[in-house]
């Protein structure tokens, strides 16, 4: 009986150990140490030296007042305000001169960036750990995050141009046929209205490049964007926020806003405020005919004309011999008065691209 | 000369009494004898100590076997010492307020240091007491030990249970993320179906018709005071009451078949060696408890959001069977069941009084109430397995293997 006890006794001592051991060298710590220590290396003055001699290595973290929170991504990126370290590699890479006009000490890094601020672990910071937090947005996906405290009016261009090509590429695939959209749309598909809060980046990226790889048996078809129109989709989704996300920066934008209202007039090449998203529609280009607008404007998603298309609808491929022009005409303008209860969504098609469908379609027999 | 040389004797003196005497004496002042040796001492030790002396001082020798408890009264009386002390480590860091709870709790995970071990062997513990306390009453079922004279002590145990779920509840809530924000209020929604009084009863509980910072408030304190207090002075009274009702349950010999054997025949001392087993089992609790702790984190979620239920909301997972009773009927699953199970648990030694069967393992006289029990036992697994493994979105059934549709 002592034996075992001693025996076991041990191993909870171990198991102790474990835990300190555990504790005792935090991720963290590994790149701090390598920041000082080329900061040292690569210092050009005693000054320089003696600052980088003299930092200690523990978790740093800023305090917000005004969004009543503290943010620790800086204990490893500790490097994002030392102008030296602009051409090295994450985490120890100074952050753009954005930090100028937005500095990290009132902002944070969340604000724009999203992700876990209070974690200091690769894995749940960048929200791939336990706890779901949102993966950081970096690069263009930021872009998302300036819109949603700028909008459209006071930036240039270029500052949320992904944002813009996102929604023209929302309305040229009649996303809205099938999603909603802030009241706005159909529902054969989930509300995306806070599409940006209720998934991550990576997920939305995921799910608009191949529906069926994220949600098996989802029946949104597969459209053939290029990497970067999945791309500009997917930071246009991210500025979708419910009500409560649209309030987290609230205390830095409630104070721009006072201080830009007569300050700052919109930039000359702006886009202006948030498209209406009746507008759907006009994304089409009208110099096209109505085969070329079937195929490329979303009909071919759902439906089958010969052996190519989608399967969700009927096929087509005879449409003709079922329903004549005017048939065809009253269905497009408005399906759900000619199919009650149909999965045909309401397109919001106007009358040249009614007829040129119609068109089209009246040749199928 | 002389001077030096007194000072010189004082101090060697007094260097005599800080490096060897003082020590001696502090020893000799908490430990008054040597490691007891003899029959005498060993008796003395059990009644003197003030942690030993609640036991007897001698226990059949099958009162110690593996297959007589299990230890499991042991274990629940270990983990409510492992919570007691990993609460008290929390609550230097935590605020009960909706503001600050939640990022008190990832500064708990992730920077405090221990906070993170601490808290997962909070969680994990709880956990196991609700399983251990379960199934140290299925023990004492079995074994026919809440038969007289041990009926009141029965009753403790099951007023114990219902405290530990209430502990278990109460704390669920503290983290304020979504995982616990839903999850205790369709907890107390189940509350509100109870006739007349249900809504009254909720409103009581959280402060208010919803979960919010006055329900937090609440909770923290029926959490981390009023249930433990209430908790600890029941716990010592059911231990204090276990010797006093004559001991662990032990089989009744017949009357022919030799009655003065059973008392004297295989009986041990308690120290050392029951002493050392009971070690040996928090020895092997604790290094069980902290490698799951180091292994696995305790559930959380993002920070609670009222305007964004999760699908499917559910209460923690021993409340699962009652949620799943629910959704068939709010009347019976949220009022007749809980109220019938507590009611048969209160009177059944009052009840049952036949005699036989006492302190054995699946007696066959009492065959009738260990299969009800045993019936009563499978339908509670088999509801709480459903609802926790089995219900996706809307409360729909989905098998393991089946995904579960739409965002989640």
């Amino acid at each position: 009986m002592e034996k075992w006890l001693g025996w076991l006794s041990l191993i909870l001592t171990l198991t102790l150990g474990w835990t300190v051991w555990d504790a005792s060298r935090p991720e963290w710590e590994q790149y701090q140490k390598a920041y000082y220590r080329v900061a040292l290396s690569r210092a050009e003055n005693e000054a320089q030296r003696e600052w980088a001699r003299s930092q200690r290595v523990e978790i740093r973290q800023l305090q917000l007042k005004e969004r009543d929170t503290v943010e620790r991504c800086v204990t490893c990126h500790a490097a994002y305000d030392n102008p030296m370290f602009r051409s090295y590699r994450e985490p120890l890479r100074a952050h753009s001169s954005l930090v100028e006009s937005h500095p990290p000490k009132r902002f944070g890094c969340t604000a724009c960036h999203g992700g876990e601020g209070r974690a200091v672990t690769t894995l749940e910071a960048h929200g791939e750990g336990a706890i779901l937090a949102k993966p950081p947005l970096k690069g263009e996906y930021a872009q998302a995050a300036c819109y949603n405290c700028h909008g459209l009016s006071t930036l240039p261009p270029q500052a949320t141009a992904a944002v813009v090509r996102g929604q023209h590429l929302v309305n040229r695939y009649f996303c809205l046929a099938c999603h909603r959209i802030n009241g706005e749309g159909g529902e054969e598909g989930p509300d995306l209205s806070a599409a940006g809060s209720d998934r991550s980046w990576l997920w939305l990226y995921a799910h608009t490049a191949r529906p069926q790889g994220v949600l098996g048996g989802s029946t949104m078809p597969i459209f053939s964007l290029t990497r970067d129109e999945i791309r500009d989709v997917t930071v246009y989704l991210m500025t979708l926020l419910n009500s409560r996300d649209q309030l987290k920066n609230l205390p830095l934008r409630a104070r721009r806003a006072a201080k830009d209202y007569v300050a700052e007039k919109p930039v000359e090449g702006a886009t202006g405020d948030k498209p209406d998203s009746r507008d759907i529609g006009d994304g089409i280009d009208f110099k096209y005919g109505g085969r070329d607008l079937f195929q490329g404007a979303g009909c071919s998603l759902c439906h089958m004309i010969g052996i190519t298309g989608g399967e969700v609808g009927p096929a087509l491929t005879h449409i003709a011999r079922k329903r004549d022009a005017k048939d065809l005409e009253r269905l497009l303008k408005d399906p759900e008065q000619v199919l009650p209860g149909g999965k045909m969504p309401q397109l919001y098609l106007n009358e040249r691209q009614i007829r040129a469908l119609v068109g089209y379609l009246s040749t199928l027999s | 000369m002389k001077g030096i040389a007194d000072i010189r004797a004082k101090i060697s003196r007094a260097n005599e009494l800080m490096g060897r005497e003082l020590p001696r004496r502090f020893y000799r002042s908490v430990f008054r004898g040597n490691y007891p040796g003899t029959v005498r001492q060993q008796l003395a030790v059990v009644v003197n100590n003030l942690i030993l002396h609640v036991h007897p001082t001698r226990v059949y020798q099958r009162s110690i076997k593996a297959k007589t408890t299990f230890g499991l009264g042991l274990i629940c009386f270990y983990l409510f010492i492992i919570e007691w002390i990993t609460g008290v480590f929390l609550m230097f860091y935590y605020e009960p307020s909706t503001g600050a709870a939640y990022g008190r709790i990832l500064d708990l995970h992730y920077t405090i240091t221990f906070g993170r071990v601490m808290r997962n062997l909070h969680r994990w513990a709880a956990e196991a007491m609700v399983v251990a306390v379960v199934l140290h009453m299925c023990r004492v079922f079995y074994t026919g030990a809440y038969k007289p004279p041990r009926e009141f002590n029965w009753v403790l145990g099951v007023v114990l249970l219902l405290l530990t779920l209430a502990l278990s509840f109460t704390g669920y809530l503290l983290p304020w993320d979504q995982l616990s924000f839903w999850a205790v209020t369709v907890g107390t929604n189940i509350v509100s179906y109870a006739p007349v009084l249900g809504l009254k009863l909720r409103f009581l509980l959280l402060g208010g018709d919803t979960v919010g910072s006055d329900a937090l408030l609440r909770f923290y304190t029926l959490h981390v005071i009023a249930i433990p207090a209430l908790a600890a002075l029941i716990i010592n009274y059911h231990i204090w009451r276990v010797i006093k009702d004559g001991g662990l349950a032990h089989p009744q010999a017949s009357e022919e078949k030799a009655p003065q054997l059973q008392r004297t025949e295989g009986v041990i001392l308690t120290f050392p060696r029951v002493v050392y087993i009971e070690l040996l089992v928090f020895v092997v609790l604790m290094v069980g408890l902290l490698a799951a702790s180091l292994l696995f984190d305790a559930p959380l979620e993002e920070e609670a959001n009222p305007l964004r239920p999760s699908n499917p909301s559910k209460a923690p997972w021993y409340f699962l069977g009652l949620q799943e009773l629910v959704s068939y009927s709010a009347f019976w699953g949220g009022v007749m069941v809980p109220t019938v199970l507590t009611a048969f648990l209160l009177l059944l030694p009052y009840a049952d009084r036949r005699p036989d069967g006492v302190g054995v393992w699946f007696a066959r006289e009492r065959t009738g109430m260990i299969v009800l029990w045993t019936v009563i036992l499978i339908g509670i697994i088999v509801t709480t397995v459903i609802g926790v493994y089995l219900r996706g979105p809307n409360w729909n059934f989905y098998w393991p293997w089946q995904g579960w549709p739409g965002p989640h």
